[in-house]
């Protein structure tokens, strides 16, 4: 699985990403993660805010902070 | 030497007023609204009105809308202001977005109209408001032909995501908030109830306090009151207790949230108290505004229950962001502003700008350029340069002018948008300000308000005509 973050490193982004590997580490899940802080990269996907949680090339939020039960639901579906 | 103490004494003065009457009753609110804007208002509500599709009547708003409402955080200024460009709405909104933001979010805003007055608030998102979209649509109408074909990403702006009722009643809670405790209305300071408080020792106090920080109404120094004195005590502790209590809360609510909850909300209350120092002790008179103010702090409470507690947390975990970003940086600009402002002669000030001319305007501008402060440090400076007596018209010219262009924010513009356009870009934004600065100062120079709203006005329309014909004429040449 590969778990994107996209962000400019902002806290929220940096907060995000640190969400994100505690809900994989609990579910043990196995997975890549890459921060993505260049403007033209992000804007490559269907989002306009940052932070942004990308799945396998799938954008699960942008523009919020999910809370940990949601995270867990998008990467066990 | 003596010069050293009255520049470190300036410094503290200007802390001193700024921390006990400036801050409390109207950045204290003013963060939580950030915050709240930041954390509870889904950015797809405003977004979905910025798509390629959308008509310029809807969009140049809707950008406006975007920089007041959801830019408090440079985190979204940058990747917006990019996706409008590229695949949503074009250049125009994208620049209006990006004019209009530093100038009119509610931080600015509030701090604009406690510091220097309401009349300078309105003028400033008037202003901002009405020439951030001239200057967006006078980019549309002169890069015209250089708009590539955007990328039709139907998702990006398909959303029906709203903003909830029970949002909307508890930011309108807050924004009353906050204009219950900042409003100068005399039926606000009516007393309600005397209280004499027998306190020994408070006339010695207030005499050390001024003779540490003395009043001065020559140069605008406010002083210390014991009042004061107490709130910048509160405002330390409920930074201590913030400091786990909000900055940890996104894990979890712990013991010290209620604590520094509490703290702010009897801060508040204790700011909107009127007190007066008697013979012997501290007079404190319940007014028409320390009763709203405490009645809207109750109903708060129920209002936040009512969501859900992971948005709570994420309300209060922004809002402490914010103070922490910006802050630290404000105390300190405070504190220079305070140790340089004894050394400028208010003569310097009146020759360049004391009166409102294109030159004083300009030269309002250029500062502007030139000086780089960060978030909110343009407030101190421009109430320093207006107890000088720079005259309001070149003040606002300055105030347009700072943080829109600084150095920071024109190599992000030249980054996405080409350096062509960026440098246009600042051009624009120099003349305008300079523009709105003479408008301004004619206003308070007794010009009648229509004489200026008219040119202002039909300056604007016959943009929207000329931006509608040239998209016309590209219309009927693609087709």
């Amino acid at each position: 699985m590969l778990i994107k973050i996209l962000g400019t490193g902002c806290a929220k982004c940096n907060r995000l990403e640190q969400l994100t590997r505690e809900v994989v580490a609990e579910q043990g899940l196995d997975a890549t993660f890459e921060h993505v802080t260049n403007m033209d990269e992000i804007m490559a996907y269907p989002i306009m805010t940052t932070p942004a949680l990308v799945v396998d090339e799938a954008v699960k939020v942008a523009g919020r902070m999910p809370s940990k039960e949601e995270i867990a639901g998008w990467l066990k579906g | 030497m003596n010069i050293v103490v009255e520049a470190l004494q300036g410094g503290l003065a200007g802390l001193a007023s700024y921390l006990a009457a400036h801050v409390l009753l109207c950045l204290v609110p003013a963060f939580f609204i950030a915050g709240a804007l930041s954390a509870l208002v889904p950015q797809q509500s405003i977004i979905r009105y910025l798509g390629p599709e959308a008509p310029k009547w809807v969009s140049y708003p809707a950008a406006a809308g975007a920089g007041s409402l959801l830019a408090v955080c440079s985190c979204t200024i940058q990747p917006l202001f990019a996706g409008i460009y590229k695949k949503g709405a074009g250049l125009g909104p994208a620049i209006t977005f990006l004019f209009f933001a530093p100038a009119a979010n509610i931080l600015a805003l509030s701090y604009t109209g406690v510091a220097l007055g309401a009349d300078f608030a309105i003028a400033r998102i008037v202003l901002a408001l009405v020439f951030g979209i001239g200057i967006g649509m006078i980019m549309a109408i002169l890069f015209r032909q250089g708009e590539a074909a955007r990328l039709a990403q139907g998702e990006t702006f398909g959303s029906d995501a709203g903003i909830s009722r029970q949002t909307l009643l508890f930011l309108a809670t807050l924004v009353a908030l906050l204009l219950a405790g900042t409003l100068k209305l005399d039926f606000l300071k009516t007393v309600l109830l005397g209280i004499e408080l027998p306190v020994p020792g408070v006339g010695s106090l207030q005499a050390g306090l001024d003779r540490l920080l003395p009043v001065n109404e020559a140069t605008g120094a406010e002083g210390l009151s014991v009042q004061g004195l107490f709130l910048i005590g509160l405002l330390l502790a409920i930074g201590a207790a913030a400091w786990r209590g909000l900055g940890q809360v996104d894990s979890g609510f712990n013991r010290l949230t209620p604590l520094a909850l509490g703290l702010t909300l009897l801060t508040l209350v204790i700011a909107a108290l009127g007190v007066r120092n008697s013979e012997n002790g501290l007079f404190l008179a319940l007014t028409v505004r320390s009763a709203l103010v405490a009645a809207l702090c109750v109903v708060l409470i129920p209002l936040a229950r009512r969501f859900d507690p992971w948005d709570v947390q994420q309300w209060l975990w922004e809002t402490w962001r914010f103070v922490k970003q910006i802050f630290p940086l404000l105390v300190v600009g405070v504190f220079l502003v305070g140790v340089i402002r004894v050394f400028i002669r208010p003569e310097w000030i009146q020759a360049v700008a004391g009166s409102n001319t294109v030159l004083a305007n300009l030269a309002g501008v250029i500062f502007g350029v030139f000086m780089y402060f960060p978030t909110l440090v343009e407030v101190p400076v421009a109430k320093m340069f207006l107890s000088l007596g720079m005259h309001p018209g070149p003040l606002i010219a300055y105030l347009m002018a700072d943080p829109e262009l600084s150095l920071q924010s024109i190599l992000i513009t030249a980054a996405i948008i080409g350096k062509l356009k960026a440098w246009t870009y600042v051009g624009l934004v120099a003349v305008f300000s300079t523009l709105a600065g003479l408008s301004y100062g004619a206003w308070v120079d007794g010009a009648s308000l229509w004489m200026l709203a008219l040119p202002v006005g039909g300056f604007v329309a016959l943009l929207v005509i000329l931006l509608h014909r040239f998209e016309r004429a590209m219309l009927a040449r693609a087709s």
